[in-house]
């Protein structure tokens, strides 16, 4: 399969040249060097795709090792990916999205002082994403799983000189630090047990590695990973504090890719979970509580990108809830259409932001529709695929997802309820940005700062690339922007027709080699959660329009809950009592107890002690040719009486 | 075996050792520590030719050979060092070369 490591190693390969050229590229070159390579990426996996495509389902299934990576013992780790309707699948999404979002990075990032460094990071992230993706054993998957966390971090402290972003990316890294070591703990379990971390290897012998006991504790740890990864509760503190990062940033990582890759590494060993149902259905159930508190937090949030955050967030809750159902497919369908509908409106945001010189505050929007009304248009799309409405793309992933929760028994009714209060919550918060950012009448902030801002950017832009921009939507952004949002706009719109529920199922039915669904939805389950969920989603949408459109009624005013909402559940402020302050608390009590008294002053005294030690034998060195013969004629005379004495 | 007894050459050899290292540690002319070098070194000389008669075998004196050899380019380096102390116009007093002093 060499177009599989084509795909992985061209990200790579660009991360390098970018690295090692420095200054002889362009900032531009480096943009058009890092696209190129998430091009060819893209390029290599749909011949993958088509090489699989052309096989019968049962043998779509193609290690391959470049060498042996580690050995310890009877172990054997190969540098070994494996390509398969699911690695292949998300090869697509990543290298498909990523591309476009790189290329629009080309627009966004123009005039930052340091763009090398930036597409140099970015092509590194999809390396290391495709790297977790089509990982052929669980180590390798745990290397991406590394890497892409690295990447993350610095990605999102890219302006390193905010302190905020420098705060959040370390923040992010620590939850990502605590899923990578549960994940760690499952493998080394794994490895005692099964003797092996290769996928066919453990998956065949799945059955037969433990008891529940042990089987219960390897899901735990994935799932650990998973959650932290994926930004579910109770590890999901990071992911709103990581949009401070660049807008395209959030689009690829915290929205499209890495943040799904909990869904996916659930789907990757279902059959470990299966052997865990009980951890399966934490998930679904974790998911189906971070959907919730998500939508409700997204509510009153003010920062437009922190919006899109919580609702990453409840959409991965769904993905989740799919996931932990047993229906496999349908978390990866939903996963690949929000990754359309996510980029599109976080790339739709970063127009915004970027014609209003930066600004990410709701309150100072409005009346924008007139203003970028290309803008207006793609947010409206993401926005209605985001709340599900037909036909666009998130009517049919989460519609199926909601239906293939009712085939689950009781626990699946739950969860479906919790489903369709998260859909109407979905509707409201994505209706509520729309019209605060675009709907009524310009503000006088947008008065003053679109114009300009855009003016004086388009005037940069000529001034340092001899006008080689062509400014098809004056005003809205450069071509390299308003172009991959049109592609991805026309994605988010008709994506969801590659599988339409009870008609034609190519995604299951591409994907059912490797994840056998355990959950079957019927076309009246379908039916109905369809007519429910469009219908609270309209629900949700008319509120919105109610508060925020039309501003016929008052939002109404709950002083409590808006407090919680707007300090997230008290969740950070719990961990903080719990985990940080401890922390600190402990680490100055030692310090003034143990480090002062006994580690400072003992080193102290060892030096002071070594020090007058020095100063005696100092004197013993004088310099004089003589001494020194003398001491080695009076040693040797010593050593000869000895050796005499000893005979 | 002909000649004086081995005990002869022995003593002879170690006088010769010892005033050369009685001249090393008491002369402060560096051109007389050096010469004082090579005494002890032909004192060790002695002895080891001094046995190497007495138990009939070469050993001894190929060591001699080695030990001289070792003398020359000793010389070599140590009239090389005097030469350029000469040149810096310093003092040729081994006791006023103690910049090493601790």
């Amino acid at each position: 399969m060499p177009a599989a490591w084509i795909c992985l190693l061209s990200p790579l390969a660009a991360a390098l040249l970018i690295t090692v050229a420095g200054n002889r590229i362009s900032r531009r070159g480096a943009g058009y060097v890092a696209t190129l390579s998430v091009a060819v990426s893209f390029a290599a996996a749909v011949v993958s795709f088509v090489a699989l495509l052309g096989e019968e389902p049962d043998e779509r299934y193609h290690p391959s090792t470049l060498w042996s990576w580690l050995t310890a013992g009877q172990l054997d780790f190969g540098l070994r990916i494996v390509v398969d309707p699911l690695s292949v699948f998300m090869m697509l999404v990543v290298s498909g999205v990523g591309a476009l979002i790189v290329a629009y990075s080309i627009g966004y990032m123009d005039g930052d002082d340091e763009e090398r460094r930036y597409f140099a990071y970015m092509a590194l992230f999809v390396f290391s994403m495709l790297m977790l993706v089509q990982g052929g054993n669980l180590l390798i998957l745990l290397v991406g799983w590394g890497l892409v966390g690295l990447s993350s971090y610095l990605l999102i402290g890219f302006w390193h000189e905010r302190p905020a972003a420098i705060a959040a990316a370390k923040k992010a890294f620590v939850m990502n630090a605590i899923g990578d070591a549960t994940m760690a703990l499952a493998l080394f379990l794994l490895i005692q047990r099964a003797g092996s971390l290769n996928f066919e290897t453990v998956f065949s012998q799945a059955d037969s590695i433990g008891g529940s006991w042990t089987m219960n504790l390897i899901a735990l740890g994935l799932l650990g990973g998973a959650v932290a990864k994926s930004a579910q509760l109770p590890l999901h503190t990071w992911l709103p504090d990581a949009m401070e990062g660049p807008t395209p940033v959030s689009a690829l990582i915290h929205a499209a890719t890495m943040v799904t890759a909990g869904v996916y590494l659930i789907v990757r060993t279902a059959p470990l979970f299966e052997q865990a149902p009980r951890v399966l259905e934490l998930s679904a159930g974790l998911g189906a509580i971070t959907l919730i508190l998500a939508g409700l937090i997204a509510l009153v949030q003010t920062d437009i990108k922190r919006v899109i955050a919580y609702s990453t967030m409840s959409q991965i809750g769904y993905m989740f809830l799919a996931a932990g159902l047993g229906a496999y497919a349908n978390a990866m369908f939903h996963l690949m259409t929000h990754a359309f509908f996510k980029a599109l409106l976080f790339m739709a945001a970063g127009l915004v932001i970027h014609g209003l010189a930066g600004e990410q505050d709701v309150r100072r929007m409005g009346g924008l529709r007139s203003l970028m009304p290309y803008t207006f248009g793609a947010f409206t799309v993401g926005a209605l695929a985001l709340a599900g409405m037909p036909p666009f793309s998130g009517f049919f992933s989460k519609d199926s997802i909601l239906a293939a929760a009712l085939d689950h028994g009781w626990y699946g009714e739950v969860l479906w309820v919790a489903g369709m209060i998260g859909t109407f919550l979905t509707g409201l918060y994505a209706f509520r940005l729309l019209f605060l950012v675009f709907w009524g009448e310009p503000s006088p902030f947008v008065r003053e700062h679109l114009m300009v801002g855009s003016h004086e950017h388009a005037r940069e832009g000529h001034l340092m690339h001899d006008g080689h921009e062509t400014h098809e939507h004056a005003g809205e952004g450069p071509f390299s922007m308003t172009a991959t949002v049109g592609a991805l706009t026309l994605l988010a719109a008709v994506g969801g027709f590659i599988q339409f529920a009870g008609v034609w199922t190519a995604v299951s039915d591409w994907l059912e080699p490797v994840a056998p669904p355990l959950v079957e939805a019927t076309g009246m389950q379908e039916l109905v959660s369809s007519v429910v969920a469009v219908l609270l989603g309209l629900a949700g949408i008319g509120v919105a329009w109610l508060l925020y459109g039309a501003r016929t009624s008052e939002v109404p005013r709950l002083g409590w809950a808006q407090r919680l909402l707007e300090h997230k559940f008290y969740f950070d402020a719990a961990y903080d009592a719990a985990f940080y302050r401890p922390a600190v608390f402990a680490a100055t009590a030692i310090g003034r107890f143990v480090e002062r008294p006994l580690v400072f002053g003992s080193v102290r005294e060892l030096s002071q002690g070594m020090r007058g030690l020095g100063l005696e034998t100092r004197r013993l060195q004088t310099g004089l040719v003589r001494t020194y013969a003398l001491a080695i004629a009076a040693s040797l005379a010593v050593v000869m009486i000895v050796f005499v004495a000893v005979r | 075996m002909r000649g004086p007894d081995v005990v002869w050459y022995l003593c002879v050899a170690g006088f010769l050792f010892c005033t050369g290292a009685l001249g090393v540690l008491i002369r402060r002319s560096p051109l007389i520590v050096l010469l004082s070098l090579e005494l002890m070194l032909n004192g060790s000389n002695l002895a080891l030719i001094a046995f190497s008669r007495y138990y009939a075998q070469g050993n001894g004196q190929i060591f001699a050979l080695t030990v001289m050899a070792v003398a020359a380019s000793e010389v070599v380096v140590g009239l090389g060092l005097i030469v350029s102390i000469a040149r810096r116009q310093l003092d040729l007093d081994v006791d006023k070369l103690s910049t090493l002093r601790g």
